[in-house]
């Protein structure tokens, strides 16, 4: 759940998220759930030519399992507080395990 | 994994691959993706799907000319990158010296 | 979405069905894995991102041309679908004059676009010959590339399942 913690501390900012077939769109981050699907408004496909259906809608609900990158703005990240989290997670995993 | 795994969370205790990702936290790191992709960037955060945050990223994408068709690299920036783990091909730790 | 008050539904905001529940009853632009693009009013979903759409239609675009298929009702499995997207008033997107001057004023924002002509509405012959000729381009394009590759060292994974 690490990453959708994350995710949701994003909302409102402003990314990119790049899809597998090379396709980019920009905009708000709306909504995330726990597949990482995201949802994202006032959008803008970065190379409109060779995507013109993307022009007339809103916003999007972009599968998690299509994404490659979601490109974020560096200054909204606390990357310590980032690591922390990480080392818990794995933490709290590892101890799963053990638990067998 | 031993039955007296009590202390399994000190932090340098490499007992499953993805606790050398864990060393590898706040450091440079090389991944390999599929689809001819390598990037280089700060490690800032990982789950068990490999699900990825770096920093600083530099992203290498083999790519092939319109024109000539010769194969190329072109290299790509990026401030702060989530990488989803599905593309994810390996993750190599900062060379030891 | 207007009554989803955090405090009241607190485990409910942050899941699949809350995203798309927006988009219910609405007209929608959905992408699928192997390209398709299907227009359609969305009546049902689960947190798979199954959907059911009625009056669908698959909208064909190659370069600047385009046809339409008449659909019905269509299910979606969820895994096939990349992208949902609401259409922001179908006038502009089905209108064709109207959405003419939506890429135009398009074009006037950003000169670079100067190859974003309108899309034209063609026959339904002529759109799968044009598709037909893009789909044997990119399968040429791709076996030289990963020739090249395989040359210089790579293992290529034959799947090309991300067409769209």
């Amino acid at each position: 759940m690490l990453f959708f913690s994350f995710f949701k501390t994003l909302i409102d900012e402003q990314v990119i998220v790049e899809l597998k077939n090379d396709m980019s769109v920009r905009g708000t981050l709306k909504s995330v759930d726990q597949f990482l699907n995201i949802k994202l408004d006032d959008v803008s496909v970065v190379d409109e030519v060779k995507y013109p259906h993307l022009s007339a809608v809103k916003n999007v609900f972009i599968r998690g399992s299509v994404v490659r990158y979601v490109h974020l703005p560096g200054a909204v990240v606390d990357t310590a507080l980032l690591e922390d989290a990480t080392r818990k997670e794995a933490a709290s995993q590892a101890s799963k395990m053990g638990g067998r | 994994m031993a039955d007296t795994g009590a202390d399994q969370l000190d932090d340098t205790i490499v007992s499953e691959p993805l606790d050398l990702v864990r060393l590898s936290l706040n450091e440079r790191v090389f991944v390999k993706l599929k689809g001819d992709r390598e990037i280089r960037g700060r490690l800032h955060a990982y789950d068990s799907h490999c699900n990825l945050v770096l920093s600083d990223v530099e992203e290498t994408v083999y790519i092939m000319d319109d024109e000539d068709e010769d194969l190329k690299t072109i290299q790509k920036q990026s401030e702060m990158l989530f990488v989803r783990g599905d593309a994810v091909v390996l993750i190599s730790p900062p060379t030891q010296s | 979405m207007e009554n989803t008050d955090p405090s009241l539904l607190p485990s409910i905001i942050f899941t699949t069905a809350a995203q798309l529940v927006d988009c219910v009853d609405k007209k929608l632009l959905v992408v699928l894995r192997d390209g398709r693009k299907l227009i359609g009013i969305l009546r049902s979903f689960d947190q798979y991102a199954n959907l059911v759409l009625q009056e669908t239609i698959e909208r064909i675009i190659v370069e600047s041309m385009y046809s339409d298929i008449q659909r019905g009702v269509y299910i979606v499995r969820g895994e096939n679908v990349v992208l949902v997207g609401e259409i922001v008033s179908f006038t502009l997107f089905f209108g064709s004059v109207a959405f003419d001057l939506l890429l135009t004023y398009l074009n006037l924002k950003d000169p670079e676009k100067e190859n974003s002509i309108p899309l034209r509405e063609v026959s339904l012959d002529e759109i799968y010959a044009a598709q037909q000729d893009e789909i044997d381009n990119r399968r040429r394009r791709e076996l030289t590339k990963n020739s090249k590759l395989i040359d210089i060292g790579f293992s290529i994974d034959t799947q090309q399942e991300d067409m769209y």
